[in-house]
């Protein structure tokens, strides 16, 4: 609700000012929030499932594959894999912070209150798990130490939308810590450098990012078109046409056989207004989650600074900025400010199926 | 009042079939018309070549491993080969991996008889999270990535796009072709006419398969078979007990049937038929299965028990197994030695001389890109 308020005064001040500049008047970036975790017994499940391949239809991913601690959470590459004998046509985001989006994925078609749905989506689409969730319940009932796990906080089976939260609840637990932004919003004024402090600068002003990149993961969760271009490997392989197009298909997306771009909202919301609109990307540990945007294409933050330089690509609603070098330099040390200690969990291991001699005794 | 008539009539049909008219209160076997062909979808040359490339199609298939041929294989008689079909990778399956062959003849499919047609078989088969594990959405949008595909579902269905619902037509109709040729089959060669063709041991069998052993009462028609439900007491498959894999499916088919929490908790064995009436009467009960082609389709049985020929006779000749509504037309039957050696050597003249066997077909390439679009979104 505050949150609300504040946007709505944001807005207005950009109303009356308008223009790159005066549109971030009012908003700025804030510290990682306090954070209370969920259910510790939840959390621990929810960690083992997270790393366990059962969880696909045939054992080749699990969610771990295409979301690495290794790799920023991430899967390091420009466009995900997702199941065997597919390939996906957008970028794994990061799931860092996922306690603090407003929306989940890049066209923002979630809500961002509700991790567990993020998680069904993922375990169950044809694309990322092809897992049909019925049967990976009578999976992970056949597993003698999850039994006894779930047990910890429920009495009752291991079953259905219960098995998305819990691994909702760990995802949760992902967050940025100790970042050197934090430090100098929480008053120690040499947590940030001569240099970094002038890119703060940049960003609050004439870069104008935190028109839409604000609060504490550095987004405002909402919709724009910055004209980012296509990744050119999305149409030279069918396999990543295929499973755009067929999200487009099961999306009720009119015309969708004749689509060859990234409509990103569009397909969700039919509104031609959110072609090409994608959620505001966050800005938290961008030191470990190249390449970047909705498609990878650009592989270093010099990069995306030099594309919001030029004003974003076709279509953007942004202007040029005119940077200079200097500025540019000291814009990207800021935003790594913004990033933390590697956020390491490891795998623990996949414990085995066991025999049932009677109902949950194995 | 139900259960009465139906001892009756079993009674009045037991003894029948001491008597030797008992033949004659069933339909004949005999040769195999030809299959009847659904309205909504006849079959043409065309669409049958397209159907045998789509079930070899391992793009049809959650993660391109499982075509149908992966279950269905020619050269093991269009099964599989083990009791229990393979599955899906990372699964496995419940049940017996049964034969197409003459599949176009049964107006219920599965074991248990769950769908009624062909078409409605395809994506229960492909879709299945146990069997091919295809998400259909995926599936049609690759056919529509190979040229190949586009230009033959036009051919075959006037569409601009491959549909999945054609290509579960089209297979039904490649289906509709794998049927036992009569010329090809003693015991057909020997009801159109030709005396000679079967041998003094199986014309003893074949007396026994219409009197003493009381075959006939179920396995009748051409298709030696009167699809109707039996319990007859095959022995449960031990992976429901033994194997974490089978007890993971075997709950998750309960589940997702709806069976009552009891049978999901502490069930052992397959109960067939059940599990779509949810009437205990129809514990243990399955769709009879037809005679034909036997010598290419071992192992028997829903559940694979029976490993041959032999063992199925000898089975029926100690009068099945123990199991709840067990069919009263069940009984230990006191064939001798060589009366079972001529009762399986009759079954093996519905059997074609040799086995019908299909050569690959020549599948198309890789997927292609696109091409451009007529109006694109803008």
């Amino acid at each position: 609700m505050q949150t609300l308020r504040k946007s709505i005064v944001a807005l207005s001040i950009a109303a009356v000012f308008g223009g790159a500049q005066a549109q971030g008047a009012g908003l700025d970036l804030a510290p990682m929030p306090e954070f209370k975790p969920g259910n510790a017994a939840m959390i621990e499940l929810g960690k083992f499932f997270f790393f366990d391949n059962r969880l696909s239809g045939d054992w080749g991913v699990s969610c771990a594959s295409c979301h690495s601690p290794e790799k920023g959470w991430g899967d390091g590459q420009a466009l995900s894999t997702g199941y065997p004998s597919m390939e996906y046509f957008r970028n794994a985001p990061t799931i860092l912070n996922s306690a603090h989006q407003k929306r989940y994925l890049w066209d923002g078609r979630l809500d961002g209150s509700d991790a567990g749905t993020l998680v069904r989506d993922m375990i169950t689409e044809t694309h990322t798990m092809n897992m049909d969730s019925r049967l990976m319940q009578e999976r992970l009932k056949q597993v003698p130490e999850y039994n006894a796990l779930w047990q910890k906080w429920r009495k009752d089976d291991i079953n259905g939308m219960r098995v998305y939260n819990v691994i909702g609840e760990f995802i949760k637990t992902i967050r940025t810590t100790n970042a050197p932004f934090d430090k100098f919003k929480q008053g120690d004024a040499n947590a940030l450098t001569a240099e970094q402090k002038q890119g703060y600068e940049v960003f609050k002003g004439k870069g104008g990012c935190v028109s839409c990149h604000n609060g504490p993961i550095g987004s405002d969760g909402n919709l724009h078109k910055t004209g980012v271009p296509e990744h050119p490997d999305v149409l030279k392989n069918p396999l990543r046409t295929i499973t755009m197009l067929r999200h487009y298909a099961t999306s009720g997306m009119p015309n969708y056989m004749n689509a060859r771009t990234d409509v990103g909202a569009y397909a969700i919301t039919k509104d031609k207004k959110d072609i090409g609109k994608f959620r505001t990307a966050q800005l938290r540990d961008l030191r470990y989650t190249a390449p970047y945007m909705h498609n990878g294409v650009f592989s270093t933050l010099d990069d995306v600074i030099n594309f919001y330089d030029k004003g974003g690509g076709e279509g953007s609603v942004l202007k040029p900025l005119a940077l200079s070098e200097v500025e540019k330099k000291s814009l990207k040390a800021f935003l790594l400010t913004l990033s933390g200690d590697p956020v390491i969990v490891k795998d623990p291991g996949q414990p085995d199926m066991q025999v049932w001699t009677a109902y949950g005794k194995n | 009042m139900k259960t009465a008539f139906r001892f009756t009539v079993a009674a009045s049909l037991l003894a029948l079939v001491c008597s030797a008219a008992a033949a004659d209160k069933f339909p004949k076997l005999g040769p195999l018309p030809p299959p009847p062909i659904p309205k909504d979808n006849p079959n043409t040359p065309e669409k049958v070549a397209l159907g045998k490339m789509l079930f070899w199609e391992s793009r049809l298939s959650g993660d391109n491993s499982m075509p149908c041929v992966s279950c269905h294989l020619p050269a093991l008689g269009w099964g599989d080969g083990g009791q229990i079909s393979r599955g899906y990778p990372g699964t496995k399956h419940w049940r017996n991996s049964q034969t197409v062959l003459n599949s176009a003849y049964y107006n219920k499919l599965f074991w248990e008889g769950s769908v009624t047609s062909l078409e409605g078989q395809a994506p229960s088969a492909a879709e299945g999270a146990v069997a091919g594990n295809g998400d259909p959405s995926v599936m049609e949008m690759r056919l529509r990535f190979i040229p190949e595909y586009v230009a033959e579902f036009k051919k075959v269905f006037g569409s601009e796009w491959p549909r999945m619902n054609d290509a579960y037509r089209a297979m039904a109709a490649y289906q509709r072709t794998l049927v036992s040729d009569a010329k090809k089959v003693p015991f057909d060669r020997y009801a159109m006419g030709d005396k000679k063709a079967l041998n003094a041991s199986q014309l003893k069998g074949m007396a026994l398969y219409n009197g003493k052993a009381g075959c006939i009462q179920c396995h009748n028609g051409p298709l030696a078979s009167d699809q109707q439900f039996y319990a007859t007491g095959v022995p449960a498959h031990p992976n429901f007990k033994s194997d974490p894999l089978g007890q993971v499916t075997y709950r998750w088919e309960l589940y997702q049937k709806g069976v009552p929490e009891q049978y999901y908790r502490s069930g052992t064995d397959d109960h067939g038929l059940f599990y779509i009436t949810k009437n205990p009467k129809d514990i243990g009960k399955w769709r009879v299965p037809s005679l034909r082609e036997l010598k290419y389709t071992a192992p028997y049985m829903h559940n694979g028990m029976l490993a041959t020929l032999d063992d199925v006779v000898e089975f029926y000749n100690q009068g099945g197994g123990a199991v709840q509504n067990k069919s009263p037309l069940i009984k230990p039957l006191g064939l001798t030695a060589s009366e079972k050696k001529d009762l399986v050597a009759f079954i093996e003249s519905l059997s074609m001389d040799e086995p019908l066997l299909h050569d690959d077909p020549k599948l198309p390439g890789d997927y292609q890109p696109l091409p451009a679009p007529l109006a694109a979104i803008k």
